[in-house]
């Protein structure tokens, strides 16, 4: 049953144009004649998964065998974000594993989820790991691009990470999935502009993003998914998968709102550089991007340091999400594949690329109470140029993130199609630059 | 008209004639164009400025790429991991910069001369068609042609992988206008009497091309594969949206992804080196250009400039 | 020079465009210069008509329902125009304020690039002298280190704390430090100048240096001052490559996304270039991006095809 489903699947896909399978031209023509898209119409949809939906994943095949040796002499492909991986860490997977001739050629790189996922259907780009979203798990499993994991070969998941991702609710029994990062999405602020306890102690700080005395100094990420949901949460709509046409007609009025208060402007590195250079007041932040902002500080002393910091609610109901790393269905050297994977959610080479990138990762051993007392080995590292600063400046406790924060925190999940078209609408009026 | 008329609007010329200052300074024709320099002085500061601080800040001693720091040599080859020397990623940008440079060079100039050639001897339907679509992909804007190509590679002709091969597809396609133009602007002046001198000397078409009429159109050949290899290096519209794994990715995309980070100093020395290969190639192209040209010009920069 | 292998008849003049009669050798046969042509039109025809016509497919196409990612559709009997009648609609809805900011942005760069390259290419040209040879060194060399470089270097430059601004409150000219990089149009139209102002300075020397100076010593001579010479002899001689230089620098202006997204990244600055680089990025808006790649294409295509015919015509009359 699941090979004929699978079949006819993945017999759309190959119609859809939207496999790895190098199709001819002509022939690619002549499948086209029957109307594209009708044939979709009969097929399942994916699944939509929510913390009270959890989804477990069909298996598509099954993971390799516990024996297989590790491929020789390979080089390990990783698609990922940019700026997101430290490559002194990856460096030292390599030298660990010099005797198999590793090599390590560099990161091919994304800027948005849609555009990896797009490199990676278009089979051309043949990765050994892969960092999705949650949003789009469910459908690379559907459209067969990603391989289970064997459990006996990523033995760090269960030594070192947090109980609630031992079952995640996107991905149960963790069949294509390890957790990577963690983070929440609050606000980030200069601290010399606005004071710690004036912004905690405003009635809704999530409004300080409208706040007009900080006009010309407000940046919002190009992510319209998590500046939307900052307008929700400002209008204490908790569900950040809203399809109810009130809620997100509120979005939009704020959003344009927004655009006549306070003249946003649209920024990747909003929170980890901008903010710490000055050119902002206020923005949307997730917690790591903030965290990160010391190695982007000139001139890298503790009071520029303090100069920024991070909000989040006192009470952790906010949106709260994870990054994940799986391996793609056409790797080449899976067994490698495992095996950085273990590698890299292992305690120790976890917390040395949090030094780095800021992102938390779930980890048992490190307690999140010490987080902002102890150095790590990045900031060990730059002392030639920077001053030592801990994994999180003690004066954004906010952007730890907590194990008790995931059941009570709002998460992202994927949207159903019409209603992903509405919210793109609305995020196309805004960066249209049109006001209220 | 009558020779009075002449001499008296002479006279009104002349410096002697009577008025104010200002008035003699304007109509003065011998007077030195001073608001003109000005204009172009202030122009070449404004326009070379940036390029000096691009160049200042890769021997920054600090990480910061915003303000000038002391000299160092650290971002070229001290730092063990993050310079210019050291970092294969940098490394591999720059070699892929050069290799999508050469390779486009070697594939559009020779199309777009033969195209040239034959577009200019030969008038039909379809050569005025191909010729108008060679100049709309002079001036179209490089994001539908990009786009248009990452359509293609990805849907229709799928065997293409994105990556160097989309980019040398989509590069040349890019850069095709070039010699077509500037070649076709020179052979306009070359008369066809030439070639047929040649025939009627028992040449054959092939010979009378190859032995006279090439070497004619060398400095426009020269100067356009000189333009296209420099213009190549620059791009990053077309090559980002064509760019498949991480060696294809050349310093223009580098730079771009960069931009919106903090790059590091490193980067600006990448784009150091790259100038001083350009430079190379453009010297090169000026010697061959001077060598070619010995006996049908004066050959100096001027001319190599304005063939460009 | 090769040895002639056939004793030939000496005299061999043909008026063009007459028939090859039987007196006069043929010689060319008739597919000799058509076949020079072919490989580029060839290359031509698959790698700008086809692509274009795939993006045609997607404006009118569908998008796959898992991925939501562009699906084309080849046959004209099954487009659909929902998606380009909604952008139409648009348009002259909530987007129609980021055309009205393309076109300003555009008019007004090229207008100050005109007029700068104009003045600067006039000097190189007339009065460049002995210094001719390093001015146009000088004015070629932007061209040999990366446009975004040079653009890196203007975002520290124009930042609240660079150089720009340390002058300007030095001079008192400000009292505060300007944002420059705070979504000023000025500073977007600054950029788009600096970017593309070579391209247009280049052909207009060319073009400025090849007037007959005998032209303007006549035009003293009949006792014109420099600006009436200038205004009617030398601007009307070089109208031709004003057209040209202003259709080379504008319409690529027309797709920009790059220099809004390094000086700016306000919404209210946003081009036209932008809406389609950030549609291509974004799950289910291939088609949108496609319906605007066709909307630039249209809007770039007018002056393009004036561009053409004067071209065409003036190398019929050269």
């Amino acid at each position: 049953m699941r090979h004929a489903r699978d079949l006819s699947r993945r017999e759309f896909l190959v119609r859809a144009g939207g496999t790895a399978a190098a199709v001819p031209t002509l022939s690619a023509i002549l499948e086209a004649c029957s109307k594209p898209g009708t044939a979709a119409s009969g097929s399942e949809t994916v699944q939509i998964a929510r913390p009270d939906n959890p989804v477990t994943l069909p298996m598509n095949g099954e993971p390799i065998a516990t024996d297989t040796p590790i491929e020789q002499g390979a080089t390990l492909q990783i698609l990922n974000w940019s700026v997101y991986m430290w490559k002194y860490v990856i460096n030292q997977f390599v030298q660990q594993y010099g005797d198999n001739g590793i090599k390590f050629s560099g990161i091919t790189t994304f800027n948005n989820m849609d555009e990896g996922v797009q490199k990676l259907q278009s089979g051309k780009i043949k990765a050994d790991v892969f960092f999705p979203t949650i949003d789009v798990l469910g459908k690379l499993v559907a459209a067969d691009l990603l391989q289970p994991l064997n459990h006996d070969l990523i033995p760090a998941l269960q030594q070192d990470n947090w109980a609630v991702f031992q079952n995640p609710y996107y991905d149960q029994g963790w069949r294509y999935s390890v957790p990577y990062t963690i983070y929440t999405t609050g606000v980030g602020y200069r601290r010399d502009v606005i004071p710690d306890d004036v912004i905690h102690g405003m009635d809704n700080p999530w409004s300080i993003l409208w706040d007009p005395a900080h006009k010309g100094k407000v940046g919002v990420y190009p992510s319209y998914r998590d500046v939307m949901a900052i307008a929700l949460m400002k209008n204490g709509i908790t569900d950040l998968n809203t399809s109810n046409d009130a809620d997100l007609e509120k979005v939009r009025t704020d959003l344009l709102a927004m655009i006549d208060a306070v003249s946003p402007r649209i920024a990747y590195d909003a929170s980890y550089n901008k903010l710490q250079r000055g050119v902002f007041d206020v923005t949307t932040a997730w917690s790591g991007d903030v965290v990160a902002g010391w190695g982007y500080d000139p001139p890298y002393t503790e009071a520029s340091y303090k100069g920024y910091g991070y909000w989040f609610p006192a009470d952790r109901k906010g949106p709260i999400d994870n990054d994940l790393i799986a391996i793609p269905k056409n790797a080449e050297h899976p067994r490698l594949a495992h095996e950085f994977i273990n590698y890299w959610i292992s305690f120790r080479h976890a917390m040395d690329n949090f030094s780095w990138n800021g992102y938390q990762p779930p980890q048992t051993q490190a307690d999140v109470n010490e987080l902002t007392k102890t150095q790590g080995l990045y900031s060990k590292q730059s002392s030639s140029w920077a001053a030592p600063t801990p994994y999180v400046g003690p004066w954004m406790p906010d952007a730890v993130v907590r194990e008790t924060d995931f059941p009570i925190g709002y998460r992202e999940g994927p949207l159903p199609a019409d209603v992903d078209d509405h919210w793109h609408e609305i995020w196309s009026e805004f960066t249209a630059g049109v006001g209220s | 008209m009558s020779e009075g008329m002449l001499t008296r609007s002479r006279q009104q010329a002349l410096p002697q004639q009577r008025g104010g200052f200002v008035r003699r300074w304007a109509r003065n024709p011998w007077r030195k164009p001073t608001i003109l320099a000005t204009i172009t002085w202030g122009y070449l500061t404004w326009s070379l400025l940036p390029l000096v601080i691009a160049i200042a800040v890769s021997f920054n001693a600090s990480r910061s790429s915003s303000i000038v720091h002391p000299f160092s040599f650290q971002w070229w080859w001290s730092d063990p991991s993050d310079s210019l020397l050291h970092d294969p990623e940098l490394h591999s940008a720059v070699v892929q910069s050069l290799k999508l440079s050469l390779v486009t060079m070697a594939i559009a100039v020779p199309l777009g001369v033969a195209f040239a050639l034959g577009i200019d001897r030969w008038r039909g339907r379809l050569a005025t068609g191909a010729n108008f679509v060679v100049l709309l992909s002079f001036v179209m804007p490089e994001i539908i042609l990009g786009l248009s190509l990452f359509f293609v590679f990805s849907f229709l002709l799928k065997f293409v992988a994105l990556g160097s091969t989309a980019q040398i597809l989509g590069l040349v396609t890019f850069q095709l206008s070039y010699p077509v133009i500037i070649v076709r602007a020179r052979l306009l002046t070359i008369s066809k009497e030439y070639e047929e001198a040649a025939m009627d000397l028992g040449a054959t078409p092939k010979q009378s091309i190859r032995a006279v009429l090439l070497p004619m159109l060398y400095p426009a050949i020269i100067a356009s594969a000189a333009i296209v290899f420099a213009d190549t290096i620059d791009d990053f519209v077309t090559v980002r949206y064509l760019s498949g794994p991480v060696s294809s990715e050349p310093l223009s995309v580098k730079i771009y992804n960069a931009a919106r980070a903090q790059p590091t100093p490193a980067v600006n020395a990448a784009a150091t080196f790259m100038l001083a290969s350009t430079i190379v190639v453009g010297f090169i192209a000026y010697l061959l250009y001077r060598a070619f040209t010995k006996g049908q010009r004066m050959g100096g920069v001027g001319d190599f400039a304005t063939q460009l | 020079m090769s040895v002639p292998s056939e004793p030939g008849p000496v005299r061999r003049r043909r008026r063009r465009g007459a028939p090859a009669d039987g007196d006069e050798r043929v010689h060319y046969s008739r597919w000799f210069w058509p076949s020079f042509t072919i490989p580029a039109t060839i290359w031509l025809a698959i790698l700008f008509i086809l692509p274009l016509y795939t993006v045609i497919s997607i404006a009118f196409g569908t998008v796959d329902p898992i991925f939501r990612g562009p699906l084309p559709v080849y046959e004209p009997w099954w487009w659909s125009g929902e998606q380009f009648g909604k952008v139409l609609n648009d348009s002259f809805g909530f987007y129609r304020i980021v055309y009205v900011h393309t076109f300003e942005y555009v008019v007004v760069a090229s207008a100050i690039c005109l007029v700068l390259a104009y003045a600067v290419a006039y000097y190189v040209a007339r009065y460049g002298g002995k210094r001719k040879t390093l001015l146009l060194l000088l004015l070629v060399a932007p061209f040999f280190i990366s446009y975004l470089m040079r653009m890196l270097a203007w975002i520290n430059l124009l930042d609240t704390e660079g150089y720009v601004n340390k002058i300007l409150t030095f001079l008192h000219i400000t009292p505060h430090p300007v944002d420059w990089l705070g979504g000023r149009p000025s500073t977007v139209i600054m950029g788009l100048v600096y970017g593309y102002i070579p391209y247009m300075i280049l052909p207009l020397y060319a073009f400025l240096d090849r007037i007959d100076v005998n032209l303007l010593e006549a035009g003293r001579d009949l006792g014109a001052g420099p600006a009436r010479t200038f205004l009617r002899v030398t601007l009307p001689l070089s109208r031709p490559g004003i057209l040209a230089a202003l259709v080379i620098v504008s319409l690529p202006m027309f797709g920009d996304y790059y220099t809004q997204n390094l000086l700016s990244g306000s919404p209210k600055t946003t081009m036209l270039g932008n809406l389609i680089d950030e549609a291509v990025g974004s799950t289910g808006q291939g088609p949108k991006a496609a319906v605007f790649v066709i909307i630039l294409m249209v809007l770039v295509l007018i002056p393009m095809l004036y561009y053409m015919r004067s071209t065409s015509r003036s190398l019929a009359v050269r």
